[in-house]
């Protein structure tokens, strides 16, 4: 097989979920409503407390952050909720693809309907409350969206591993996972806040990192984007492993077979 | 071993349960699919067919046993094994807001296939498939029978070599369950593949399958041809009288070469030996009554599926 069809094999997930994603009107909440609401709120809420510059931006960067995470995160889990919401978790297994395939694929489309937010919330942040995205430059922006996605796309990989784990009941996870990232890695508030041992778990997620990367663009303070880069490269690398091993986990169980009826 | 399409050797799974309880679904299975036939796997509901197919195409893996499909290890191979085969599922399922050509779209790229080979292959798989007037129809709108085609027109995007077909006419009706099988023998005849297939419709095994297994309980009870099948097992022959006035019907039961009776007022079903030369003896047995009619009937898989169903 050449190279454009190893290619289409990625592209296969990004297909399928576009096409899904454009008849389903619960995407303009996915990426217009929700994000919206998410960023007004907190816009608000820093008018109501009339909090400095520096204190705008660490919150609007928090929720952003956030925002933009929830919708990739959810397009790499979509990758297997459709086909197990739709019981064709069989025809997708049944053919040669590997858990890279199927994650890349998706988050492919995650990373462009990110980007639509991205640019959206960046627009409306600039003009509702005078936050420069774009202040710092083009390639803290682009380092700092590219830690979000891989997040997005370790999240992604846990909530498939335990759909193949624990069957139909995990999908759960798909909207848990992100309230978790949401209290431990800093979105709204500094790490140095939280108890000892979710400072811990905090610095055990690359997406702190990242976050604090970002914001000494616009706050100077320490950051170490080495090591979030470093965590987030080690999660996506054993995520996959693990999540090649779920697979064969469920052919082995039948959990494959339970799926698909 | 040589390049068989399936070699199976003591295949054996059992499903975990709460508290730790197992099913056994596979017992020791062990049997042989020749190139180019079409092999039928039979049995009653939870008889195994479906974990069996399952198997064979790598979906899932047994806990015991050896198993080659088209010659290579099912595990140590299964990569280069799931670009030769392909199965359509009972019941089929695929993304519901995706339309029949979508789907086809999808699935093609997910075998490696772009540019115009894969516009031209789904475009050939919506054609050999009947299924033009409906390519644009999401899946989620389309009949039983739309659905199987569409299953099976998937199933053929990658030209397997080695074409699984789990119960593929369950839940159709009667004519279109007669095109699906017409639709199936027309592949394998102009693609020359190996296909395996379960069904609990005797009919259908009867039509298609050049060999059959029968499972029941997880466990092959007998391998062979139909009509071989039908030989072995000395069905003997149907025989069904219909009448008026009385019959003994406990002594006619125990006349020489007369294996089995059911009876219902007026009429008698009889599974004799007609080597034995009984029939002569039977008819008499109906002296005291009046003969209406007599109907004398080869046994069919269905008595075959009945006598090892039991």
């Amino acid at each position: 097989m050449n190279w454009r069809g190893k290619l289409n094999k990625y592209l296969a997930s990004a297909y399928k979920n576009w096409i899904i994603s454009r008849r389903n009107i619960f995407t303009i909440f996915e990426i217009f409503f929700w994000p919206m609401i998410s960023l007004l709120s907190i816009g608000l809420l820093t008018k109501f407390l009339k909090v400095d510059e520096g204190m705008v931006s660490f919150l609007l960067v928090g929720a952003i952050a956030l925002t933009i995470l929830q919708v990739a995160q959810i397009d790499v889990a979509y990758v297997l909720l459709f086909d197990m919401w739709s019981k064709s978790i069989k025809n997708t297994f049944i053919a040669p693809v590997r858990s890279y395939h199927l994650v890349f694929g998706a988050l492919l489309f995650g990373i462009v309907r990110g980007s639509v937010v991205f640019f959206i919330l960046v627009v409306v942040s600039h003009y509702l409350f005078g936050f420069n995205f774009l202040a710092g430059g083009l390639l803290p922006v682009l380092i700092f969206l590219a830690g979000v996605f891989a997040v997005s796309a370790i999240i992604g990989i846990i909530v498939c591993i335990s759909i193949l784990t624990f069957g139909q009941k995990a999908d759960v996870a798909a909207w848990s996972l992100s309230g978790l990232i949401l209290l431990v890695s800093g979105i709204y508030y500094p790490v140095d806040v939280l108890p000892l041992p979710l400072q811990a778990a905090a610095r055990a997620i690359p997406l702190t990192y990242f976050l604090e990367y970002y914001r000494s663009v616009f706050i100077p303070e320490q950051h170490n984007l080495v090591l979030g880069a470093t965590l987030a490269g080690l999660y996506l690398v054993v995520g996959l492993i693990l999540f090649d091993r779920a697979i064969e986990r469920a052919r082995r169980t039948g959990i494959m077979l339970r799926l698909s009826e | 071993m040589g390049e068989k399409p399936v070699q199976a050797q003591g295949i054996c799974k059992s499903y975990r349960r709460f508290f730790g309880a197992t099913t056994t679904v596979l017992k020791d299975i062990s049997m042989e699919v020749e190139t180019g036939e079409i092999f039928g796997l039979l049995g009653p509901n939870g008889s195994g067919k479906t974990t069996l197919i399952s198997i064979f195409s790598t979906l899932i893996y047994p806990e015991v046993g050896r198993l080659r499909i088209l010659g290579l290890d099912a595990h140590k191979g299964r990569d280069e094994i799931r670009k030769l085969i392909n199965i359509s599922t009972a019941k089929p399922n695929f993304p519901w807001s995706l339309t029949v050509k979508e789907n086809l779209r999808h699935f093609g790229m997910l075998y490696g296939l772009y540019g115009p080979a894969l516009s031209q292959t789904v475009r050939d798989q919506i054609d050999a498939f009947e299924l033009g007037d409906f390519q644009d129809m999401k899946f989620e709108d389309l009949s039983t029978g739309l659905k199987q085609r569409l299953s099976l027109a998937k199933a053929m995007l990658n030209r397997p070599r080695l074409l699984f077909l789990d119960e593929p006419t369950t839940g159709l009706d009667p004519d279109i369950s007669m095109k699906t099988r017409q639709l199936i023998q027309r592949i394998h005849e102009e693609e020359e593949i190996s296909v395996v297939l379960s069904t609990h419709y005797m009919p259908e095994a009867e039509m298609l399958c050049d060999r059959i297994a029968f499972l029941r309980k997880g466990e092959i009870v007998a391998l062979d041809t139909p009509q071989n099948l039908k030989n072995q097992l000395g069905l003997g022959e149907k025989v069904t009288v219909l009448y008026e006035g009385s019959v003994g019907l406990a002594e006619l039961e125990r006349l020489p070469g007369v294996i089995n009776v059911f009876s219902a007022p007026g009429r008698v079903e009889m599974m004799i030996d007609r080597s034995a030369e009984n029939l002569d003896m039977i008819v008499k047995h109906f002296a005291k009554a009046r003969i209406l009619d007599i109907i004398i009937m080869q046994p069919d898989l269905e008595d075959v599926f009945l006598e090892l169903a039991r």
